[in-house]
């Protein structure tokens, strides 16, 4: 079963005033241990794909599948609670707790799931070691720089053991040599543990290390781009056949289902 | 809830000169507002203990129309059953009857309109402690005959010394004019200056003699055992005798009556009023930091924090930040008071605008438990109504402010 599946999702803002197509038909489907970006022009829908993902916004047509489960038809409350079980967020502005330490902050979110105490230390710790943060759990986030800031919302992400985690422009806010440290530290995860992740970028050097590139325009998918191994494919989801449409920059010999791929 | 209260704790001294002013406020507020309804509490407990110790007794008796009409002919009827009836009565435990009627006062100087109260001292002194107002001379059981004492400040406006004789014009049970000439032994000055200006007080042995051709008697003022017992004896009297009307302490004085019901309403609006001030600097307060915490809110309803979580959260927040002030201002006012309570009040430099008032210089603030029970009440409501609005906001906080572009 995908881990996302989204079903010709669409969204209109202000359908009465000034009717803005963010989305328009967007069916994609992302399977476990994906390294997935969302790249494309600014006001391309990227922001608004990602949150209809999240469960954070209701499509205005359309359904998005987690793991199976509908999210389109639920209650704000349940919502929330299936955000903490299943999905971790990472966002262009770090948003961690300013009152809290680093430790804090990793372990509140365990702290929300009711785990074990001892536990949720013990795992906060590691985590922020493996974001090589180690010496600094005990800092805030003010004392933190950017860079460092983002690893512990990446680690925090993690803690609560998530499907999968969603940044939407998780580097915009760093200088270079963070952006890369802090993507060298996701493909780590996505690698050794099989994280998956989906951001949204526009950011070249970042979109050059994803696995799988979708590339949005005017709201709808406009090519989807997968590079991993040897077994790069390139084509746009719900075209079909991908050697009739001319729009692949892959080499042509994937098939032409996009989803068919395991990792 | 541990960690919640933790977040909320360092949430408020994220701001510390901020959420240090918002507390000092509420602390010196709420100090404020009890230690000044303790006054006014003991205030009026004063004024209400003097005019019952000085003057009116627990409850009087008087014929239906006298205190309204103040005619000399407008006796207690059949007085001496009244009065065996009352010694006989456990509850009762004093009396004095008073012969009374309202008449004139001349001096070389001029004339003034004055309540005559004859009074048989012995009587008096164990229902009232009015002898204890005495300022100068002596009372008026001295055994000078026609003996009469006067207010100090009626004194100084007709010029009077001790010695001084003054002429009481009035009519009598006949309706006749009557005038006799009295001997001034002594100046009281009670705690209403407007008292002392309209009253004189004679023998009413001597007072007969003009006014009767026996012993008339206009007011039976009498005391009780225990405060509680009042109405039912006032009750029983009325019950008992017809063409007299006996009214309790509350009745006769009609600003003991305001006294007491102000006093319960009083702790109250004061309290309110200190109260909802605060509750409108706390509302500015948590609705400032909720506006600055928008993104932070926002990314705790992302990431999954239940909203009752978050409602908690803010609630907490501002609860924990008032109650602090609040306590702490509470335990000043309470530490205020019974320190208070020991030592008074002095108003002394004030007291010569206060004594005009009726009122005594020094105050002994009171606040009774159950008052302490209802202002903490009262306060405890007050912050959580206050606190609920912003709680209420930030569960309406849409998650998506957490990725919004400052
Ligand atoms: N809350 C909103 N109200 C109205 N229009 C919006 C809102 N959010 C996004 N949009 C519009 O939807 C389109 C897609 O926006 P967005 O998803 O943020 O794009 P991106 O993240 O790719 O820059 C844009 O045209 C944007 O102006
Ligand atoms: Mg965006």
């Amino acid at each position: 079963m995908a881990l996302v599946r989204t079903e010709k999702l669409s969204k209109v803002y202000n359908p009465d005033t000034v009717p803005v197509h963010a989305l328009r038909d967007v069916s994609i489907t992302i399977e476990p241990g994906e390294f997935t970006s969302i790249v494309g022009p600014s006001g391309s829908g990227k922001t608004t794909l990602l949150n209809m993902i999240g469960g954070l916004d209701k499509p205005s047509s359309g359904k998005v599948f987690i793991n199976g489960t509908d999210l389109t038809g639920m209650k704000d409350s349940k919502l929330i609670d299936f955000r903490l079980q299943n999905i971790g967020f990472v966002f262009q502005h770090y948003n961690l707790i300013p009152v809290f330490t680093a430790r804090e902050n990793v372990s509140f979110i365990m702290l929300l799931q009711k785990r074990d105490k001892k536990e949720m230390l013990r795992r906060a710790d590691e985590l922020l070691e493996s974001v090589g943060l180690g010496d600094r759990k005990d800092a805030r986030p003010k004392e933190m720089s950017g860079g460092q800031q983002q690893r512990v919302a990446v680690a925090r992400a993690l803690a609560s053991e998530p499907k999968f985690i969603l940044a939407d422009e998780p580097t915009a806010n760093l200088d270079s040599t963070a952006a890369m440290n802090l993507l060298d530290i996701m493909l780590r995860m996505n690698k050794e543990q099989n994280v998956t992740f989906v951001f949204s970028t526009h950011d070249q050097r970042v979109i050059d290390r994803a696995r799988r590139v979708i590339t949005m325009v005017d709201g709808a998918v406009d090519s989807d781009e997968r590079r991993d191994g040897t077994n790069e494919s390139g084509d746009s989801t719900g075209k079909g056949n991908s050697t009739g449409t001319g729009t692949s920059t892959g080499t042509g010999t994937g098939n032409g289902n996009g989803n068919a791929q395991k990792s | 809830m541990k960690t919640l209260i933790t977040i909320a704790w360092r949430n408020i001294w994220r701001h510390p000169a901020r959420s240090g002013v918002l507390i000092a406020a509420v602390v010196v507020g709420l100090w404020a507002g009890v230690v000044t309804v303790g006054t006014v509490n003991g205030l009026m407990q004063q004024r209400i203990d003097y005019l019952i110790d000085s003057e009116i007794a627990h409850a009087q008796i008087h014929h239906p129309e006298f205190l309204a009409e103040g005619y000399s002919w407008l006796n207690i009827p059949d007085h001496e059953e009244i009065l065996n009836w009352l010694d006989e009565d456990a509850r009762v435990t004093a009396w004095s009857a008073r012969t009374m009627t309202d008449g004139m006062l001349q001096s070389p100087v001029k004339t003034s309109g004055v309540r005559i109260r004859g009074i048989d001292t012995d009587r008096e002194t164990r229902t009232t402690d009015f002898h204890e107002n005495m300022v100068e001379g002596e009372y008026l059981d001295s055994g000078i005959r026609n003996a009469v004492i006067v207010g100090k400040s009626l004194a100084q406006d007709h010029n009077l010394r001790i010695g001084n004789r003054i002429v009481l014009v009035f009519e009598d049970t006949g309706n006749e004019l009557s005038s006799a000439s009295f001997n001034i032994v002594g100046f009281f000055e009670s705690a209403s200056t407007e008292f002392d200006e309209r009253n004189v007080f004679v023998r009413s042995e001597d007072f007969t003699r003009y006014l009767a051709d026996e012993l008339v008697v206009h007011e039976i003022a009498f005391r009780v055992a225990e405060l509680e017992m009042v109405p039912a004896v006032v009750a029983d009297v009325n019950a008992t005798f017809s063409g007299i009307e006996a009214q309790t302490w509350r009745e006769i004085s009609p600003e003991l009556n305001v006294l007491v019901e102000l006093g319960g309403v009083m702790l109250y609006v004061i309290t309110l009023i200190i109260m909802l001030a605060l509750a409108f600097g706390i509302l500015n307060t948590m609705l400032m930091a909720l506006f600055e915490r928008m993104r932070e809110i926002g990314m705790l309803l992302s990431i999954g924090m239940s909203k009752l979580r978050v409602f908690s959260m803010i609630l907490l927040e501002s609860v924990i930040l008032t109650l602090s002030g609040a306590l702490t201002g509470f335990l000043l006012a309470w530490g205020s008071i019974l320190y208070l309570t020991g030592s008074g009040i002095n108003l002394e430099r004030f007291a010569a605008g206060i004594a005009e008032l009726g009122w005594d210089h020094i105050i002994f603030p009171i606040i009774s438990p159950p008052e302490y029970v209802g202002i903490l009440i009262l306060v405890i409501v007050i912050t959580l109504l206050a606190s609920v609005y912003p709680a209420l906001k930030a569960i309406r906080i849409n998650p998506l402010e957490a990725a919004k572009d400052s």
